[in-house]
């Protein structure tokens, strides 16, 4: 087993050179100037130059990769050419608001998915089956960023129970950071009131970032569901005149969650980029805002992070769900 | 015969196959179908922002431009940049699969580890840095989709090829002294058909979502082109009153997109009944 | 029996969550903005209409621009004198004024101040680089500063706001590799201004919290209601923004409300709409180093094919006057009988018909480079777009940023044909508008990206800029305004009305073009 984790860990390592070779280099044939965008409205050419020289934006490519690979070993991203303040500090401030609100969608998707992808197969080939197929379909069908804004002015505006926007009302402070989600730390300092309020405010988000992986899960879920239901001990069971809902709940569900619950690490990678989208229309303070702030102002070092954030995490989520499957499946483990 | 009367029995799916006909139809006829075709680029201000009624039943624009007319003349583009971008990664991805999949050794390891580095790449992260850093188009969009959606195709087509290769037919071929070139392209390809087209119908789909996204973030199509994604980021500052403006267009991408995933779930359901994972 | 435990507790959280009064604006005191905030927070080292918001707030400089129109008014200096030739300035300190930290504002604070702009060089340094060097700026005393200035430059007193006096005691104790605190600075405050950052609620373009000065030079006699807190809370999305404000969560938006949402907003309870006229206009620049537009004639074309009225009327709804030339209609030095080109697409075909006869390259695709996130900028050359195509002409648009735009138009060869912006008000003086558009020596900055090129102009500028008296300068200014738009450089639309909503519990509101009314001492909260 320990050779299987370690042989799974050691297959990451040229995916993630190869990552920050792609992305080194992509980032770097940006036409758009940081120095001169650094160096302000009414900055003469010369300041621009000095700015370009002070960055180290004038040194041939190779070189600035070599600095740039001492730095990643270190965990130092370098400063945001805007906000002149380490990268690495602003992702660990922003990480945990996009973590929470990823989780809480994943458990969202999980949650609703797995009755509802059961409830399917239980009815296979009937209408509930058939609606909820065109539901899940449509779930992973309908565009995110519309779908927030029509959500929004429903919620928010038409029906006031929800909030618009942001993380936590203006009158409050957010709790002291221990773990940096909201739900839990609100929690720990004992304020049901900040939790409320965080609560509140990651609904309307959550929900919208979970449509695609709910969409997934259920239907996963219905096809493991399907395919427990035709194996011969379940078959066994119902001739001993076991209770057929009863039978569901004790083996069918147990036998077949894992096929869903493997996609959630697929899944996390596309809602880390979904987030992108969702932060922005819900001014949500995490990675995905940052990251489209970099893109629209050309900050080459907090894209560089973020991509390679998101590629490592997309990595890591990886390796546990196969070492997870490794240890449930054994037959997998020789497969790599 | 037997999957067509299966794929029949599949309602859901029929109703996604209707769909796509309809939309690849609408996208042929699109000039002739539009009212006004001319409101591709024209601006009719006293005419802003109007409800919909019989003259426009979608509603104009902030521009005063033909809602009904935009979304028919935009589903030419969607399709357009799908069928772009499924196809070059269709045509990049699978011939790499096959070669890495036939062959073992280090050119096969080389291309699944390169496989893997672009899996890793978030997609949405690097179609936006490409839109920004090639200048937002829908070139700079089709090439990030592309860039990112290859190693799919890759994936399936190496995984069937060496279940295939093991199979005792290509052993029989082997023997018998065929090339190479022909047991990939004339046995195996043929073979591993099925999966790919499904692939690539889900695609569609998911490509036309993506570049709604770039369109919607100011990243992908440039006005007065009439993208579906633009048209939405357009009116979000229109909103709740004109809320035809950014109606149409949304649903406009709902359905098309269903459609091909309706399609594409009801062809796996035949190809393999038992699910493949998905995107 | 377990089931329904568990029922029970759901239906309790959601009865919770459902519940829960949704918030409203901030409690009492406190005030809650949807402005934009800039970059990072560092005065010296950006420059810019987010950073004025808050650099107004939090810092204070030696003169500042009240009112609008906006006048120069004492701050932190209580007076100054100029020597006969124009070259040497003193300015004399009031002696109340105190920073956050307690330390009196003396002169030598402001002489670090300066130095420091100059030595960061971004930015800000911009008015100051051609004329003053570090070693003239001296302390005469406790309570006077002396600028010696290399040449005579009028601008000078117009442009002494835009420094902001900084704490040398904080900032020098933050300095690492002789960067004059230039990292430490950019996420912290060294301030003596009216407001006080709270450096522990600070996200980078997200939010900031300013607690209310109580022993601000100015003291609070005079606005007793002032908020005790203002939270800037930034809001991408247009849409958000104003729902945030009819829904109440937000007591402001920025100054860059679209006039669509203007009706609604004055169709619903509890909110009103503060509309000003600026001093910020609103220009289509056209390269003239790249064929056609270097043919007069094919200028002229598209100055004649810009349907104003159109634009103005429609799309902004009336809220904008007309400004047909680069300076703004209600500042000294514009030639008030100066016509500029009107609407006419018959004039237009003329020109473009001799331009082209006389060789100009009208029927290449033109392009036309936007800014992604201003909207106006994208509905003008749309509009523009259907115009120019009825007479021929193929008008690209391209979606842009305006990092990228600036970064190439320090070239003639990568200047877009033609883009759009604002030119905001960042000094009250008409060198903020024709001097740093139209004199060639500023080439290569995004202000002088149309590449005009005119002796006569260079002249009339470079001797307003020598001038020290208003009289004396603002017939040369109006000679050169003429000048200019007989030649039809850019295109210039108008001049904005600034638009603003706010809930009704904020009163007072006062408005300056310099910092787009972002100055919240005067407002009282309700």
């Amino acid at each position: 087993m320990l050779a299987f984790i370690v042989r799974r860990l050691l297959l990451v390592i040229p995916s993630l050179a190869g990552l920050l070779v792609l992305t080194f280099f992509l980032i770097r044939v940006v036409p758009a100037d940081p120095a001169a965008a650094l160096a302000g409205e009414n900055a003469t050419p010369a300041q621009i130059a000095e700015i370009r020289r002070q960055y180290g934006l004038d040194q041939p490519l190779y070189k600035q990769f070599g600095v740039y690979l001492t730095q990643v070993a270190r965990l130092d991203f370098g400063e945001s050419a805007y906000s002149r303040r380490p990268v690495a500090v602003d992702i660990k401030q922003r990480l945990p608001a996009t973590l929470e609100l990823t989780i809480a969608a994943l458990v969202f998707a999980t949650l609703a998915g797995i009755p509802l992808g059961t409830l399917a197969a239980i009815y296979h080939n009937r209408w509930p089956d058939t609606l909820l197929r065109i539901l899940s379909v449509g779930g992973v069908a309908i565009a995110a960023f519309w779908f927030a804004i029509e959500l929004q002015l429903l919620f928010a505006m038409d029906l006031g129970w929800l909030p618009l926007r942001g993380r936590l009302s203006p009158g409050l402070t957010a709790p002291p950071v221990l773990t940096g989600f909201f739900l839990i730390d609100s929690l720990l300092a004992g304020r049901l009131d900040v939790f409320t309020d965080a609560l509140r405010h990651l609904i309307l988000p959550a929900f919208t970032l979970s449509l695609g992986g709910l969409a997934t899960i259920t239907r996963f879920t219905r096809a493991g569901v399907l395919e427990t239901l035709q194996k011969d001990f379940v078959t066994y069971e119902r001739a001993q005149g076991f209770p057929p809902r009863a039978l569901i709940w004790k083996f069918v569900l147990r036998n077949s969650v894992v096929a869903a619950v493997t996609q959630i690490g697929l899944l996390f990678g596309s809602l880390i980029a979904g987030a992108v989208v969702v932060e922005t229309i819900f001014d949500w303070p995490g990675i995905g805002f940052y990251t489209v702030q970099a893109i629209l102002t050309a900050d080459t070092k907090v894209m560089l992070a973020v991509t390679l954030l998101i590629g490592v995490i997309y990595a890591i989520v990886n390796i546990l769900v196969d070492v997870v499957h490794g240890l449930i499946d054994p037959r997998l483990r020789d497969d790599g | 015969m037997l999957v067509l009367a299966k794929f029949a029995k599949d309602k859901p799916a029929v109703l996604g196959g209707l769909i796509v006909l309809m939309v690849v139809g609408i996208a042929i006829l699109a000039p002739l179908l539009a009212p006004y075709p001319g409101d591709v680029s024209a601006s009719h201000l006293l005419m802003r922002l109007k409800p919909p009624s019989w003259e426009h039943p979608f509603g104009t624009d902030n521009l005063g431009r033909d809602i009904l007319s935009r979304v028919i003349l935009g589903a030419r583009g969607a399709l357009m940049i799908a069928l772009m971008v499924v196809g070059i990664s269709m045509a990049i991805g699978v011939p790499l699969g096959l070669v890495a999949g036939y062959t073992h050794g280090w050119v096969s390891e080389a291309i699944m580890r390169v496989t893997d580095v672009f899996l890793a790449v978030p997609q949405l992260i690097l179609a936006l840095a490409l839109a920004q850093l090639m200048g937002p188009s829908l070139q700079s969009a089709m090439l990030a989709l592309t860039l990112t959606y290859w190693p799919f195709f890759t994936r399936i087509v190496y995984a069937e090829t060496r279940r295939l290769s093991a199979s005792l037919f290509i052993d029989a071929l082997q023997c018998i002294g065929a090339g190479t070139l022909r047991i990939l392209f004339g046995h195996i390809l043929p073979n591993a058909i099925s999966p790919i087209i499904v692939r690539a119908t889900i695609g569609m789909g998911f490509t036309i979502l993506v570049a709604a996204v770039l369109g919607f973030l100011g990243m992908g199509a440039t006005p007065p082109d009439p993208d579906w994604g633009l048209a939405i980021a357009e009116s979000r500052q229109y909103l709740p009153e004109a809320w035809w403006f950014s109606t149409f267009p949304g649903l406009a991408i709902f359905l098309t997109v269903l459609g091909f995933n309706l399609l594409g779930d009801g062809l796996r359901d035949i190809v393999d009944p038992r699910l493949r994972r998905s995107r | 029996m377990s089931t329904w435990r568990r029922v029970f507790g759901l239906a309790a959280l959601v009865a919770l969550v459902a519940v829960a009064p949704p918030a409203m604006a901030g409690p009492p005191g406190v005030l809650v903005t949807g402005d934009n905030l800039p970059a990072n927070v560092d005065p010296h080292q950006i420059f810019d209409v987010p950073m004025q918001f808050y650099s107004l707030n939090t810092y204070d400089n030696l003169y500042r621009y009240q009112g609008n129109p906006p006048k120069l008014e004492p701050w932190l200096a209580q007076s100054h004198t100029v020597s006969a030739d124009g070259l040497t300035w003193e300015f004399k300190l009031r002696t109340d004024a105190k920073f956050h930290d307690g330390s009196a504002v003396a002169a030598d604070d402001v002489v670090y101040s300066f130095k420091r702009v100059l030595a960061i060089g971004k930015g800000p340094s911009g008015a100051f680089k051609p004329v003053l060097k570090p070693d003239n700026i001296t302390a005469t005393d406790k309570e006077t500063v002396r600028f010696k200035l290399e040449t005579p430059y009028a601008p000078f007193l117009s442009a002494i706001p835009i420094v902001m006096i900084v704490n040398p005691r904080v900032v020098q104790a933050h300095e690492s590799n002789g960067d004059w605190g230039a990292a430490w600075l950019a996420s912290n405050a060294a301030g003596s201004g009216a407001y006080q950052f709270d450096a522990s609620t600070y996200r980078p373009l997200e939010r900031t919290d300013l607690k209310r000065n109580e022993a601000h030079f100015k003291g609070w006699q005079d606005n007793p209601k002032a908020p005790k807190e203002i939270q800037i809370l930034p809001t991408r999305e247009t849409s958000t923004r104003v729902l945030a404000l009819l829904q109440g969560s937000v007591d402001m938006t920025d100054s860059y409300l679209p006039t669509d949402q203007v009706e609604r907003i004055q169709k619903s309870k509890g909110v009103h709409i503060e509309k000003n006229t600026s001093m910020r206009v609103f220009t289509l620049r056209m390269n003239n180093k790249k064929p056609p537009f270097d043919n007069i004639n094919a200028r002229k074309c598209f100055a004649h094919a810009f349907n104003y009225d159109g634009f103005i009327k429609e799309i902004l709804k009336g809220y904008a006057e007309r400004n047909p030339a680069p300076m703004p209609n209600n500042l000294w030095g514009y030639p008030q009988d100066v016509k500029g080109y009107d609407y006419d697409l018959k004039k237009a075909k003329a020109f473009c018909d001799q331009a082209k006869a006389e060789g100009a390259p009208i029927n290449r695709a033109i392009s036309i480079h936007i800014q992604s996130q201003l909207e106006q900028t994208n509905q003008a050359a749309q509009l523009f777009q259907s115009d120019l195509a009825q007479i021929g002409i193929n008008l690209k648009i391209i979606s842009d940023t305006w990092a990228n735009i600036t970064s190439n138009t320090g070239k003639a060869e990568s200047t877009p044909d033609l883009w759009i912006h604002w030119v905001s008000t960042y000094f009250v003086d008409p060198e903020n508008w024709i001097g740093q558009m139209y004199d060639s020596q500023f080439h290569g900055t995004w202000k002088a990206s149309a590449w005009y090129q005119n002796a006569r102009v260079d002249e009339l500028l470079r001797k307003a800029r020598g001038l020290t008296a208003q009289a004396e300068r603002q017939p040369l200014y109006e000679e050169a305004t003429r000048l200019i738009v007989a030649d039809s450089p850019d295109i210039w639309v108008y001049n904005t009305v600034e638009i603003r909503g706010l809930t009704d519990r904020v009163k007072g509101f006062r408005f300056s073009p310099v910092g787009s009314g972002g100055e919240m001492r005067w407002v009282q909260l309700e």
